[in-house]
């Protein structure tokens, strides 16, 4: 049993991080009916962001909340920004052409971003130090619950919790979810779609950065090329859930990585991902729609 | 003969007359272009013909290589045994994929392409039943030999490669004048119209899928002759990926468009040594920009495939209205 309740934190652990990620795919999915294939360098690029934060302005100073919260905001204030640069240059211009189009500029997006990393901080693994986050762990039992993923769980569900309050109590929330229903009834109604569009990228983009700082905390070694990886398995997430619904996207994350933690606990490690992907097929095949996806009727 | 038939024939000339003008470096490129514009041919049958977003091409290609070389390696078939084996294989696993997964939106379709790609890279990588060779590939094929003659030099090779295209230039030419080809670009333009006037839309869609994944195979077999080796690393989806891009960013169904994609994907790389470290940087930059100035492509086909004679005849019936 042991094996099973530590699987189980760790899954949950990944799961959040799967979440956190996979907000952003689905944000953009509801409104603009584009999977983003950039996010996932974006979370890796917040990775990199957060490490030379910390390794050039804090160094041996860690271990402080201040420094932890200055490197949690400016890294989401630098990736929100690169997230609406990359909305303006690479999506916008193609709101109106041909849907295949949107989808190579993300490919082509997704290129730039993650060679960029390799230029701007080279090809070989990066190690994110370990003394940011006190190395606290407990034992309840035979199971091991370290200070980080308490973290993590706890400030994925607080941002779920703010997330979810906003999408769905605030003016800007409903604008957001009327946009993501129809963005011509949406403009009629006086919603400035373009401002829209940049709050889910800046909103998602951050999130993505929360997420990419606490993989960096969490697996510690960063590749240039991991975005594709992390944000594969998030994106899997959102389809589990129900790609354009945000609770769908927590959900999914959750039970992504629950489904991950289960199979490395029992079955390999290195057969991992192709069962992700096998579920993943078996999900598009039984409810493309995702659990809380509603059914869309064709259009004829 | 109209603009597209003096290009094709000058470019079909000039590629059979390269072997004669150029060194050996330059004659591997010319090697990899052949093979690359092959594979990217037979994607522009599913992807810019059918019009079904296919993300996994690179499988197709890796298992008519790995037929290949497995058979030859393992199981001591000659190279040119192995051929019909290298076809038949990804036909097969192309019906078998995109069986069940055919009916997708294209969204959901383009995932799952791309999972089935992960999964089959995680397979090689994992040398699934001691064939694949794990993560360093097969190494040690034989070279190809007809009735005792030895094809290994890169003139031979170069041939080879040669004669796949023209075979593949030809099957996609009669493609566009059959009842397929006419049959899928209606179900490419408006699936449900199609569907609705009788035309079987899954079975012209998976037929697709067989002929692209056929002649991905066969580009397999000379990959396979070409380096004597392959890896799991030249199948991954990255490189399909990049099939997808060739196709859309050259011009979805325009022969043109596939082979400007092609030489700018595969061929301007192996040029520019150079820019190797941000090459990747600026096709990505190409790609965007490609996107924005030319949605639809830097060279794409003008009027779809509709054959010659309906469009003279669309043409007649204007004039007498």
């Amino acid at each position: 049993m042991d094996i099973f309740f530590q699987q189980l934190i760790n899954g949950l652990t990944i799961g959040s991080l799967y979440a956190l990620v996979a907000l952003g795919y689905t944000m953009v999915y509801g409104v603009m009916k584009l999977i983003n294939f950039a996010h996932g360098d974006l979370v890796a690029f917040s990775a990199y962001v957060g490490l030379t934060i910390f390794s050039q302005f804090f160094g041996a100073n860690a271990n402080s909340i201040f420094t932890v919260i200055t490197i949690f905001l400016f890294t989401a204030l630098i990736v929100a920004f690169v997230g609406v640069v990359l909305e303006r240059l690479a999506y916008k211009p193609l709101r109106t052409a041909p849907r295949l189009s949107a989808v190579v500029s993300a490919l082509g997006a997704s290129l730039v971003i993650q060679n960029s990393i390799m230029l701007i901080w080279g090809p070989n693994m990066k190690i994110f130090p370990s003394n940011l986050i006190p190395n606290t762990t407990w034992q309840i039992g035979g199971v091991i619950l370290t200070f980080t993923q308490v973290i993590i769980l706890a400030l994925s569900a607080v941002l779920m919790v703010a997330l979810y309050f906003f999408i769905n109590k605030t003016k800007i929330g409903t604008a957001i979810r009327a946009t993501a229903i129809d963005q011509d009834a949406a403009k009629l109604m006086g919603i400035n779609v373009n401002r829209i569009i940049m709050i889910i990228f800046i909103v998602g983009s951050a999130l993505g950065a929360v997420g990419g700082l606490f993989i960096g905390i969490y697996y510690r070694g960063l590749t240039f090329d991991m975005g594709w990886l992390y944000g594969l398995n998030a994106f899997i997430a959102a389809i589990i859930g129900g790609i354009g619904s945000i609770p769908g996207a927590m959900l999914g994350g959750l039970l992504l990585g629950l489904f991950n933690a289960m199979i490395s606990g029992y079955i390999s490690t290195e057969w991992a991902d192709t069962f992700t992907f096998i579920l993943l097929i078996i999900i598009l095949i039984v409810r493309p729609t995702g659990i809380l996806g509603e059914k869309i009727a064709e259009k004829v | 003969m109209n603009k597209t038939t003096i290009i094709a024939t000058i470019f079909i000339l000039f590629m059979g007359f390269f072997p004669f003008l150029v060194d050996s470096a330059w004659l591997s490129i010319g090697i990899t272009f052949l093979v690359f514009s092959v594979v990217a041919f037979s994607q522009d049958i599913i992807l810019g013909r059918a019009g079904i977003f296919n993300m996994g091409h690179a499988i197709f290609f890796g298992i008519g290589a790995y037929t290949t070389a497995i058979l030859n390696v393992h199981f001591g078939f000659e190279i040119v045994e192995t051929i019909p084996f290298a076809i038949i294989f990804p036909v097969i696993i192309a019906v078998l994929l995109a069986g069940p997964i055919i009916h997708l939106r294209g969204d959901y379709l383009l995932v799952a392409t791309i999972g089935f790609n992960i999964i089959f890279e995680q397979v090689l990588k994992n040398n699934i039943f001691d064939l694949t060779g794990g993560p360093n590939g097969i190494f040690g094929i034989d070279v190809a030999r007809i009735f005792g003659y030895e094809l290994s030099s890169d003139k031979a090779i170069y041939y080879i490669a040669f004669f796949l295209l023209i075979t593949t230039l030809f099957i996609i030419r009669n493609l566009d004048n059959s009842r397929y080809g006419r049959a899928l670009y209606y179900i490419h333009k408006d699936e449900i119209a199609a569907k609705s006037m009788g035309i079987n839309v899954s079975y012209y869609k998976l037929f697709a899928f067989a002929l692209g994944a056929a002649i991905a195979g066969a580009a397999g077999v000379v990959f396979t002759i070409q380096y004597s080796a392959v890896s799991p690393e030249s199948f991954n989806f990255m490189q399909s990926v990049m099939f997808f891009a060739i196709v859309l960013v050259g011009g979805s169904a325009s022969l043109p468009g596939v082979i400007i994609g092609t030489f700018v994907m595969f061929v301007l790389p192996e040029l520019f040594t150079e820019f190797k470290e941000s090459r990747y940087l600026i096709f990505g930059a190409a790609m965007v920009l490609t996107m924005i100035l030319r949605p639809n492509g830097v060279w794409p086909a003008t009027f779809g495939n509709i054959p010659n004679y309906l469009k003279k005849k669309a043409a007649s019936l204007k004039g007498e209205k």
